[in-house]
């Protein structure tokens, strides 16, 4: 029988959707069905990681041209 | 990010040195590579890595062959140029995990099982816990103090969703190895969430 501590480190590659052995997964849907602390545990993970500050934005023009300024491209082009 | 960006079209023309094109990846992705460069250097080198790593793909884009995404092909030359100026600066990222606990190590009792289960967090409504901007600020200061290698893994996981094997292989560092690493960065940014939950505070 998995204990919550193991749970918790394979939940990484649980979220992750990592391959896992069949016996792996049947292993931690067990645990899961029984233990609502590490299904929140698993729910509120999952959330965090969606909520993360990611930099997505694109960059602005007049930075763009700075760093094409700066490749040196043969004038002859 | 627009799929067009890794389209077959759009790589034959940067190979055939289509600046324009050229112009278009600067701006998609310089921002992404900075903040991958910022994991590991200061604002400034971050900069520089950035701007040394365009050159070399400028340099090197008519030989790419798409075996990746460009995005992954990208992201490997900025991680080399900011590992070759930390090596300059005598310094290098270890991504062997030291024998530390993770951050919630702390909270199983000696049977494995929870002794301080997690909090019940507020996941939806105008108030929801996670989009609250003292947790956001929080959620800031913990990511500023992590360590390099914990703050890399995480920022090219979840932040940037990088493949986890493209980022093994770009790293040259063992699948076991990042998953420890990404494991610890995860569990410190739970176990913040889940303090602050509790107290209102950091």
């Amino acid at each position: 029988m998995l204990k919550c501590k193991h749970v918790v480190a394979k939940a990484d590659a649980l979220v992750d959707g990592a391959p896992m052995t069949r016996r792996e997964r049947f292993a931690l849907r067990l645990h899961l069905l029984m233990c609502h602390h590490c299904r929140r545990y698993i729910r509120q993970l999952r959330a965090l990681l969606s909520t993360l500050p990611r930099e997505t934005d694109a960059l602005d023009d007049a930075r763009t041209q700075e760093v094409l300024d700066r490749l040196n491209i043969p004038q002859d082009r | 990010m627009d799929p067009t960006l890794e389209s077959p079209e759009f790589i034959e023309r940067l190979r055939q040195g289509d600046q324009a094109a050229f112009g278009q990846l600067v701006k998609a992705h310089h921002n992404m590579l900075l903040a991958t460069a910022r994991t590991m250097l200061s604002s400034a080198d971050a900069e520089e890595a950035v701007q040394d790593g365009w050159i070399a793909a400028h340099r090197a884009i008519s030989k790419f062959e798409g075996r990746s995404l460009l995005r992954t092909w990208l992201t490997r030359i900025v991680i080399n140029q900011a590992r070759m100026m930390l090596r300059k600066g005598g310094r290098e990222i270890q991504f062997d995990p030291t024998d530390e606990q993770d951050a919630l190590a702390h909270r199983f009792r000696d049977g494995g099982h929870w002794d301080h289960p997690p909090q019940h967090w507020d996941l939806s409504g105008p108030d929801a816990l996670l989009t609250r901007d003292e947790l956001r600020h929080c959620m800031e200061k913990t990511l500023g103090k992590m360590p390099d290698n914990q703050r890399l893994v995480l920022e090219l996981r979840d932040l940037q969703g990088m493949d986890f094997d493209d980022i093994c292989n770009m790293l040259d560092v063992s699948a076991s190895n990042v998953r420890v690493l990404l494991h610890r960065a995860r569990a410190r940014l739970f176990e913040l969430v889940d303090h602050f939950q509790e107290t209102g505070e950091c």
